[in-house]
């Protein structure tokens, strides 16, 4: 009789350690208030869950084992049992309806997205995420950073491996952030587990969501709906700054943008447009034309040694501006800004054994995308 | 008819004795338990409803 309360006991104990630390078994019960309820909730269905096993399943072993055959049991024959019937429809009733009560209050409070103090657009491409700062003249994309040669097994993984980018979305503490997600091309989804964040984001639709972090860090995630061959290779990273820190970095992100405006109307040098073309191309490009260029046909074709891109600069522009309808070339008009459009067109008609020695100046990109 | 509420409202929950549901089948008449049914699922939605927008406020 003793040995089997030891048993329940030692369960209990087990579970109310892990559920103290959190220690990847559960759950997170990451940095915002939403997030802590959400695992609360968990917690609470979780041992209601462990209450009516333990009663059950007691009661079914218990009865197995008092009630055996070889003890001389007769069983009872009786059709039925109003009173017993009524009671253990009931009792999963209140059971569900108490469940439901702090479940719905989690919901809404989840889904209320008012009054928010900062609006952050969040849009999904194959296979990066675009953050733009609605009302701040703040926009790039995030592009995993993750050497292709640790993918591909000939370096050694890092410590982020995948769940690293170029440029982590930058969020102040303390403040409510409204998230509205689409998509470019295909669903999505915006993942991070300690924001408690999962919102897919569909092309056409916007959908709504929030945050308010409580602790400055760096938060990682991942795309949560199977969107492509890169799907695995477009995290997310949400790094939780203080307040003044963000506005800092809001003010300097500003000025870089009015810089960058600046740089569309004067005349670039081929060499700074190869080194800057460079960087677009192996975070943008690469993951589809390949790092040297020599793409993975048919689905992407070669840019090194293509004749028909070398002889034919507006063809080529043409393509990198809107895109190929019914391909996987997606339209880069609103994703790159003129000058890195320029950059990265410039770079690809020079780089690899392509030789054209042709300059493609922001302006004359700046006018396409006007037209 | 207080009978056939009660029948109804037995149905709903799925819980009803042999004896009661003996008792419906030779007396009443058809069309009074499905017009009850219809009735008492009604009120049972504008319950939901009225529950849900409570939640709602």
């Amino acid at each position: 009789m003793r040995s089997r309360w030891w048993w329940l006991i030692a369960i209990v104990l087990a579970a109310s350690e892990s559920q103290a630390q959190s220690n990847g078994w559960n759950m997170p019960v990451g940095v915002t208030d939403v997030s802590s309820d959400i695992y609360g909730l968990h917690m609470t269905i979780f041992w209601i869950c462990v209450v009516i096993g333990v009663v059950v399943f007691g009661a079914m072993f218990y009865s197995l084992f008092r009630y055996r055959h070889s003890k001389g049991a007769k069983a009872a024959h009786f059709h039925e049992h109003t009173s017993v019937e009524v009671l253990w429809t009931a009792i999963p009733i209140l059971i569900l309806v108490g469940m439901a009560v702090p479940a719905t209050a989690t919901l809404k409070n989840m889904y209320d997205s008012s009054n928010a103090e900062l609006d952050v657009m969040i849009t999904g491409q194959q296979w990066r995420w675009r953050y733009e700062y609605l009302g701040e003249d703040v926009a790039f994309t995030s592009n995993m950073s993750t050497p292709r040669a640790q993918i591909s097994g000939e370096e050694a993984r890092g410590e982020h491996y995948l769940l690293e980018v170029d440029e982590p979305l930058v969020l102040p503490i303390n403040r409510k952030v409204r998230f509205l997600m689409t998509s470019d091309d295909v669903i999505h989804s915006w993942w991070v587990p300690d924001l408690a964040v999962k919102q897919d984001t569909i092309p056409g639709f916007i959908n709504e969501n929030w945050v308010k972090i409580n602790e400055p860090g760096i938060y990682r995630g991942q795309c949560a709906e199977l969107c492509g061959i890169d799907h695995g290779f477009m995290p997310v990273v949400v790094h939780a700054v203080e307040e003044e820190e963000f506005e800092t970095w809001l003010a300097e992100r500003k000025e870089a943008a009015e810089q960058e405006a600046m740089g569309v109307d004067r005349e670039w040098e081929m060499a700074e447009l190869l080194e800057r073309g460079e960087s677009v191309y192996q975070a943008i490009c690469s993951s589809c034309h390949q790092a040297e260029g020599q793409g993975a046909p048919p689905a992407f074709p070669a840019l090194a040694n293509n004749e028909q891109l070398l002889s034919d600069v507006d063809w080529h522009l043409d393509k990198v501006i809107n895109g190929v309808s019914g391909a996987a070339m997606p339209a880069f008009r609103s994703t790159l800004n003129p000058v890195e459009l320029a950059a990265v067109v410039t770079y690809t008609r020079n780089a690899w054994g392509n030789e054209t020695g042709d300059v493609v100046q922001p302006s004359e990109v700046a006018e396409l995308i006007a037209q | 008819m207080w009978s056939v509420v009660k029948s109804v409202l037995a149905a709903l929950i799925g819980v009803q004795s042999n004896q009661k549901r003996e008792e419906d089948f030779s007396s009443g008449r058809p069309a009074a338990y499905l017009a009850t049914g219809v009735v008492v699922t009604l009120l049972f939605v504008l319950l939901l409803i009225f529950l849900a927008m409570m939640a709602a406020r």
